[in-house]
């Protein structure tokens, strides 16, 4: 069987993702290169194509509409789709945007009306295209790319948790934040990570995004009752990485 | 069964002896800013080991079905099981825990034995320790007192100058070589009865009625839908009940390979039905179904299976009152007794 051919894409993010791709380190990086082709990363090579592939790794945000061509072109060539990373899968951290209408003049200063700084409502790419699978976080856990890839490479469904950061923090007896007089958003966040911040003492901030149904009413009363948050804190608190999932998203 | 006497300052000896001659676990600390929690962790030094511990984060069950554990791992078409079980003594368990290991023993040996379990349990040595510290949470003096704890081989009490230890078992027994034991005197034996008794008047959570009472109650309020949609409001299908749970042994097994893509393993890891996705089921052609696809079911279901479904099979609720999912749940609505004791009679 020829080795599937695999390219990346990026639309409006930071790139860390793919950065990402690049830290596994030689052994796994180029064992990995023994299953697939990579045949476009801009990240560590200069080649492209036009041809069809089988994986296309998209990362980044839907910003401008000027991207849709693209983004669907893409779609077209590519057998699976894959969300890569945070921005792609729900527009992450670059949906706070969508909730300021000043942004542009305190980023870029006098440049601020220059037409190519021109975006819309940033959202994840599955508003424009389909999507079949979401790499989430922020950045991406590389350790669970390769088993999605793994999974593709076995014709078996890749195995993406929707369930919260606190499974995680309990399978290794992590000592609750809350119990320390902290705040968390583990409650509600998406696992996959395997809970490394509050490992480290640090609180979760769900940098892969919500669950799919997370309980927001309720996380509010336990950051305001349980982590002493004044109420519009509590309510604004998740929003650094989940403005597109919010029920006051934009 | 004998009852046997250690004096306090030959305690360290012992301990140092065992752990030097065998793989021993106990209760140890963990802190975090502070603030001290327990952990069951193989001991390296007796000074490691808490005895006044009030609970564990998560139960002594961990030794025998691990949060994540290989059933099996492959290497092309060659497949080898993982079953590699190890002899260990859990060294200051305490009874509520051996109860709930007594249900897990029970329920991974019904119908098709589940080895992956068993052999690591059979492995075991079980020492309980007299609870010297109640946890705020626990309940464990008002929850199914007709349940004994059976699968422990000795028992440890401490008394004023020493311990009582009590051996139920050849394991048990076993263990008396490692330190300068004598025999326990009436007295001691009856104070070690005491202090055990005692401990229960510490235990101030409090769950009301009997096992069959409740078990009665909480499944005929199986219908009412308000009350627990009432109860899971602040819900955050998070899991945490289930996963610090004694007596939770559900799992979900997945096939990971290795970057060679041949070789892997198959792994089992604990599931919790409160999450979203436990009972979601596939009808194929990529459609699926999910069977509790409300919280409050999911919620209502840990009841069930809590207080009402296994009781037969068991002998009484599955519960211990170890009080680990009240304090695991960060929206405090997980306790037993808070919502059972809420429940109206039948």
């Amino acid at each position: 069987m020829a080795k599937p051919k695999v390219a990346f894409f990026d639309f409006t993010c930071c790139e860390g993702c793919q950065i990402e791709f690049t830290n596994y380190g030689d052994p796994v990086f180029l064992e990995l290169l023994n299953h697939v082709d990579v045949v476009e990363f801009r990240e560590a090579m200069s080649e492209k194509t036009t041809e069809p592939i089988d994986v296309a790794f998209i990362e980044g945000s839907f910003s401008r509409e000027a991207d849709r061509p693209r983004l669907e072109e893409i779609r077209k060539r590519a057998k699976i789709v894959i969300a890569y990373g945070q921005c792609a899968s729900t527009a992450g951290i670059n949906a706070l945007k969508n909730h300021t209408a000043d942004y542009k003049k305190f980023v870029y200063g006098k440049d601020s009306e220059m037409p190519h700084l021109d975006s819309q409502k940033v959202l994840g790419i599955d508003k424009v295209i389909k999507v079949d699978y979401y790499a989430y976080g922020c950045p991406v856990n590389k350790y669970e790319v390769l088993q999605i890839v793994s999974h593709l490479l076995h014709g078996k469904e890749p195995v993406i948790p929707n369930y919260p950061v606190c499974v995680e923090c309990k399978r290794q007896e992590t000592i609750c934040r809350y119990d320390v007089g902290d705040y968390c958003l583990g409650q509600t966040a998406r696992a996959g990570c395997g809970a490394p911040c509050p490992a480290d003492g640090i609180p979760c901030e769900a940098c892969r995004g919500f669950v799919d149904k997370p309980n927001h009413d309720a996380l509010v009363k336990v950051l305001s009752k349980r982590a002493g948050m004044p109420k519009g804190w509590a309510e604004d608190k998740s929003r650094m990485f989940t403005a597109n999932q919010r029920g006051d998203a934009k | 069964m004998s009852f046997h006497f250690i004096k306090d300052q030959d305690f360290a000896d012992f301990l140092t002896d065992l752990i030097r001659a065998k793989i021993v676990v106990g209760p140890v600390a963990k802190t975090s800013r502070q603030q001290e929690k327990f952990v069951f962790a193989r001991l390296t030094r007796v000074q490691d080991l808490r005895l006044d511990y009030d609970v564990t984060i998560l139960p002594p069950k961990k030794e025998f079905f691990p949060a994540k554990q290989d059933l099996l791992r492959f290497d092309g078409p060659r497949v080898k099981a993982c079953l590699e079980p190890v002899e260990k003594v859990l060294f200051g368990v305490h009874f509520y825990d051996v109860k709930a290991l007594d249900m897990t023993d029970a329920l991974f040996k019904e119908k098709n034995e589940d080895r992956n379990y068993t052999a690591h349990r059979e492995a075991a040595t079980i020492v309980v320790s007299n609870i010297r510290k109640v946890f705020p949470r626990a309940f464990w003096a008002s929850i199914g007192a007709e349940v004994k704890p059976r699968g422990h081989d000795a028992w440890l009490t401490q008394i004023v100058g020493g311990c009582v230890f009590e051996t139920g078992t050849l394991k048990g027994e076993a263990l008396l070589k490692f330190g300068r034991f004598s025999e326990a005197s009436a007295d001691q034996v009856a104070a070690a009865r005491r202090a055990n008794e005692d401990m229960g008047k510490q235990c101030l959570e409090q769950l009301k009625g009997t096992s069959a009472s409740n078990a009665k109650k909480v499944r005929a309020a199986f219908g009412k839908e308000e009350l627990w949609t009432k109860f899971a409001e602040d819900c955050f299908s998070c899991g945490s009940c289930n996963t610090v749970c004694p007596t939770c042994y559900c799992f979900d097994v997945q096939d990971w390979w290795n970057i060679d893509q041949k070789s892997g393993a198959r792994t089992r890891t604990w599931d919790a039905c409160l999450t979203e996705d436990f009972a979601k089921i596939s009808l194929g052609a990529g459609a699926a179904e999910n069977f509790r696809e409300e919280r409050a079911e999911r919620f209502r279901h840990r009841f069930m299976r809590k207080a009402a479904y296994l009781n037969e099979k068991l002998g009484g609720p599955a519960c211990v009152g170890c009080g680990r999912c009240s304090a695991a749940c960060t929206a405090d609505i997980a306790d037993p007794t808070t919502v059972i004791n809420s429940i109206p009679e039948a």
